[in-house]
């Protein structure tokens, strides 16, 4: 009597495939209509002869899933993996990054027009950008991918043998192109487009030489690591060094691009001083290859001394190449050599990339000489702080390690080589929001609180610094510097977290999370009120917040000359707060948080006075949201209401979720990442879609790795489902979550 | 604090509940109860589904707070005597109670180790800015935590599963966990809530002896236990509610010649009870299935429900 009409389940599929690619075709373009016709970009994407690229990259995902069965037993074989990132890099470097910034909007399709067109440039540039950049994906993508499944070694060799060929050649061709053309060109377009070329020979090279049926790519890398820790990063120290001292540029007054050959025999004579003289004709070199050898030596012997010296030795060689970048700059400008702009200025990329290169060969001695194997007592009840050790040990494997030690070498010497944009863009929305979601990440990761009034403390942080630099129209007792205002704005804030806490933390969940809302949109609303003429209005503070100054009598320090400043001045703060927070979470405080989250009732009952424990959490949370506010207020200056609205408490939030609750690095990843990206895509989409392509990214995350770019221990383990390591265990007979009966 | 205290005071007592009435609304879930439990013994308290023993839990362990009778708590030898009403759990637990649950309630994304120090460092005083710097008394704690929740768990047989997180353990290891966790505060008594629910006969075993090893290390139990088998050979004592009341008290022998212990076990009346006892020279009530019988009354829907708002 009931009778369903059920269609096979592939129809549905199908559909759901198609209408994907609809909304694709349409997010890829302009959504806007024009004034007389709403519907045109609607038509553009769904009735253009366009859509059915995007219908047939539906059918493809549908055959995929359709077939996975089949799909799967390929995909699982050695090299898959390496072919299709290869392919993304290409892909992205022919269509997302730019090849020549002054042409245009610099993309290889414009670029490569205009090559092809001028029958003057060299023949290899006019070939690559005619016909080769797309034959050459084609081909060698093809060949790797018959050679995986068919098994073929001597194709799979010949195809990374062609794929290298190619990413020389757009090199060369880019090289040759660029230098007829002239002008100042900063792009990555080409670079980027050898490093797919080199990890598509890469997995030429691993289907050609793998004998398994299913790649292991985890334990392959792990294997890597552990081969000889540190090695990777020293590996990345030669190329880098090599590159920086070679063919990078040290000095540029005028756009002259001097190499460091170029740069000794311009300051030849000058009154350069004796080590920066000795550094550009010798001692640059002698330095780096020292470093490396000492970390090359430390990692394959495994020494622990050793490598302690290697990383010392990077430290004096770092601190010797930035002495020599200060002399050049200084001298050609005391010179009034035509082009030189001050101190530190001028410097080409070679520098910074050599200090890169020797921080990570350091960096690789460092881990050699902490992995050094040591004859260790039995972990059990032989150490003390066994529990504490694994939590972070888990958290930092070699891997992690290596690649958060040369991040942080990217943090410390890549920003002065990027455009005053890219530096603005790391201050004011990245440094700023990773540092705001390190404190989120101790409310909502670790003691699981819901807050979505988190950038009310923010606008208190801003509002304190405000008012005691004298800047709004209430004048304080005693005027501080920005800097002297950092601990009272932590202090404002943390009482002002636990006058928020005290009441509303018997609260659970949702209804926190209402109740903070209200209390970020009251900070806000106070400060647009003005009350008592105390925070003048929406218009925004009444004078400049002054720059942060450090004056010890013999030595005066102000910020404010460039953003640079402010991003060392922004490193040392993550740093500490970072290393601070890194203790707290291994500490009894950072497993109270986590028996709280995990289920209050238990942590009550055993013992924990939970009150006590989130009002710490929001209280430590709150004052590092303080802290970033006094860092905003005296690096913009001028600020206003505006600036704290509901939206930036929901962006952090989103942040900490992105990158991994409960996961410091995660945190910065995740902050690091969905700040960087809207400012990356102004280049690459219309402006006013960027919120969307980062939404789409948001969704596609959370389905597809909801623990977050880099996952917790603690919180993995949440999602992962615990008893799903036990066939033994009955799912139904877990520790119930909290609230679900005494 | 002294032994002289103890041995100068035979009628010591850890608890003193005198008439407490506990209600939820028109329902009452605890009538007039009143017990003593004395320093040394294990107490169990046993009752059909429904009985109230939850809810007596509640209420010692400053989880519920009845509405009318009295509950002192004199945990260590030597303490004053401290009413647990209108007292918060952490505090309570401070004064020397801990315990388990009826579905045990561990941290499961932490692991075994980690669930124990967070019951051994409840009774730390570092706070977070020792923690941040790193000082030397923090690290003791911190040395002192983990040796001490490495040696709770090697008294509940789980050194070797330290470092795993509690939510994979096998359940019969959950529970032991679980009392592991609450031994980690120290307590002068431990309150256990039906520990041997879904254990197999072998863990039944190493619980019972679990159980009368803790007690021999001078913690008070009071067991709540549905398993017959594991009362009668563990507890000193037995106090039997139904209803919300107290129906019986006394030695094992006792309580399984109490018609009206039968009668509640049966769901019969006395007389036909006693008609039973007369048939077997010796009843054993762990035969008898506690799970069905006498849950179905309005009266015995009540409890559960006020369980539930918890």
């Amino acid at each position: 009597m009931n009778r369903r009409v059920s269609l096979p389940p592939w129809v549905g599929r199908l559909l759901a495939c198609l209408g994907g690619s609809v909304v694709l075709a349409m997010m890829v373009g302009k959504q806007q209509g024009s004034k007389d016709d709403y519907g045109l970009a609607f038509r553009e994407a769904v009735l253009n002869p366009r859509i059915f690229y995007f219908l047939l990259v539906g059918v493809l995902v549908f055959l995929g899933i359709t077939y996975q069965d089949v799909v799967r037993r390929y995909a699982g074989r050695p090299g898959v993996r390496p072919l299709l990132a290869g392919v993304l890099i290409l892909l992205a470097s022919y269509f997302l990054m730019k090849w020549y910034d002054p042409l245009g909007d610099g993309k290889l399709a414009t670029f490569g027009a205009a090559v092809t067109s001028t029958p003057a440039v060299a023949p290899v540039a006019r070939i690559f950008f005619g016909w080769l950049w797309w034959v050459g994906l084609l081909v060698t993508a093809a060949a790797t991918a018959a050679a995986i499944v068919w098994r073929l070694r001597w194709l799979a060799w010949a195809s990374a043998a062609v794929s290298v060929l190619v990413g020389a050649i757009a090199v060369a061709a880019h090289s040759l192109a660029v230098s007829f053309a002239g002008g100042i060109d900063h792009s990555f377009g080409a670079q980027t487009a050898l490093i797919g070329n080199l990890v598509l020979a890469g997995a030429g090279v691993v289907a050609a030489m793998s004998r398994v049926e299913t790649a292991r790519t985890r334990e392959f890398v792990e294997r890597v690591m552990a081969f000889r820790p540190g090695l990777p990063l020293v590996a990345m120290g030669v190329v880098l060094g090599v590159l920086a001292l070679v063919a990078a540029t040290w000095f540029d007054p005028g756009g002259k691009n001097l190499t460091l050959v170029d740069t000794q025999h311009l300051f030849a004579g000058s009154a350069l001083s004796g080590v920066a003289s000795a550094y550009l004709a010798w001692l640059g070199y002698a330095v780096f290859a020292v470093v490396v050898v000492l970390a090359a030596t430390a990692v394959w012997t495994a020494q622990k001394t050793l490598g302690y010296v290697a990383a010392g030795g990077a430290v004096v060689a770092i601190l010797v190449t930035l002495a020599t970048l200060h002399d050049i700059s200084a001298t050609a400008t005391k010179a009034g050599y035509p082009g030189s702009a001050g101190e530190w200025q001028n410097l080409g990329t070679g520098g910074w990339v050599l200090c890169i290169a020797l921080f990570s060969a350091g960096a690789g001695g460092l881990i050699a000489a902490r992995r050094a194997p040591v004859i260790a007592p039995e972990p059990a009840l032989a150490r003390g702080s066994g529990a504490l050790g694994r939590l972070h040990q888990v958290g930092t494997s070699t891997t992690l390690l290596s690649l958060t030690l040369f991040g942080v070498g990217l943090a410390l010497f890549y920003p002065p080589t990027a455009t005053a944009f890219w530096q603005q863009a790391l201050v004011t929305d990245i440094g700023v929001y990773v540092l705001l979601a390190i404190g989120l990440n101790v409310v909502i990761g670790w003691a699981g609180l819901l807050d979505l009034g988190y950038i009310a403390f923010y606008a208190l942080g801003s509002y304190t610094t405000a008012y005691f630099t004298g800047s709004l129209p209430v004048q304080p007792p005693i005027h501080l510097s920005p800097l002297w205002a950092i601990p009272v704005a932590i202090a404002v804030c943390l009482i002002a977290g636990v006058v928020l806490g005290g009441p509303t933390l018997r609260l659970r969940g949702d209804y926190l999370a209402i109740v903070t809302l209200g209390f970020g949109e009251i900070i806000r609303i106070i400060a647009v009120n003005n009350p008592g003429d105390f925070t003048n209005g929406p218009r925004g503070v009444a004078r400049a917040v002054p720059h942060p100054v450090i004056d010890l009598g013999f030595i005066r320090f102000e910020w404010g000359g460039s953003q640079l400043q402010y991003w060392y001045l922004l490193l040392v703060l993550l740093a500490l707060v970072f290393l601070l927070f890194w203790r707290l979470e291994g500490s009894r405080l950072g497993r109270a948080w986590a028996a709280v989250r995990e289920d209050e009732v238990a942590a009550q009952a055993t013992g924990v006075n939970t009150t006590r424990v989130k009002l710490l959490a929001f209280a430590i949370g709150a004052s590092t949201s303080g802290l970033a506010g006094v860092f905003f207020a005296s690096q913009v200056g001028y600020f206003n209401p505006q600036n704290f609205i509901l939206n930036n408490s929901i962006l952090v939030v989103a942040f900490v979720v992105f990158g991994g609750m409960g996961s410091l690095t995660g945190a910065i990843a995740g902050a690091a990442v969905l700040t960087w990206l809207p400012d990356f895509l102004r280049d690459q989409v219309p402006s006013e879609d960027r919120i969307m392509w980062i939404g789409a990214v948001l969704i596609v995350m959370m389905i597809f790795r909801p623990a977050g770019l880099i996952p917790a221990r603690r919180r993995k383990a949440e999602l992962t489902g615990l008893a799903g390591h036990d066939p033994s265990v009955d799912q139904d007979l877990r520790a119930v979550p909290a609230g679900e009966g005494v | 604090m002294t032994q002289a205290t103890t041995t100068a005071d035979p009628d010591d007592l850890i608890f003193d509940v005198q008439d407490v009435t506990l209600r939820f609304g028109g329902v009452t879930s605890l009538q007039n109860v009143s017990l003593q439990m004395r320093r040394g013994e294990i107490l169990a308290v046993i009752g059909p589904n429904g009985a109230g023993k939850t809810s007596l839990f509640n209420s010692l362990t400053g989880v519920y707070t009845p509405q009318e009778g009295q509950i002192l708590l004199r945990a260590r030898p030597g303490d004053q005597p401290v009413s647990v009403l209108g007292q918060k759990t952490h505090v309570v637990n401070h004064l020397g109670v801990a315990r388990t649950f009826q579905n045990i309630r561990l941290f499961p994304a932490l692991t075994a180790l980690e669930n124990v120090k967070v019951g051994v460092e409840t009774r730390q005083k570092s706070g977070p800015v020792s923690a941040m710097l790193g000082l030397p008394w923090q690290r003791r704690e911190e040395r002192e935590s983990t040796s001490q929740a490495y040696a709770l768990l090697d008294r509940v047989g789980l050194a070797g599963r330290a470092n795993e997180l509690a939510g994979s353990l096998p359940y019969g290891e959950q529970r032991r966990l679980e009392i592991a966790r609450a031994l980690g505060t120290d307590p002068g008594v431990i309150l256990l809530d039906e520990p041997a629910a879904g254990t197999n006969p072998a863990e039944k075993q190493e619980l019972a002896a679990l159980i009368k090893q803790v007690n021999h290390d001078g913690v008070g139990v009071l067991l709540i236990e549905h398993d017959m088998k594991l009362v009668m050979s563990v507890a000193d004592r037995i106090v039997v509610l139904n209803f919300g009341s107290r129906i019986a008290e006394g030695t094992p022998e006792q309580i399984q010649r109490d018609p009206a212990v039968v009668a509640a076990y049966l769901g019969t009346s006395e007389e036909e009870a006693v008609a039973e006892l007369d048939t077997h020279d010796q009843p054993e009530l762990h035969v008898i299935d506690t799970s069905g019988g006498v849950t179905g009354a309005g009266s015995a829907g009540g409890p559960a429900t006020g369980e539930e708002q918890a």
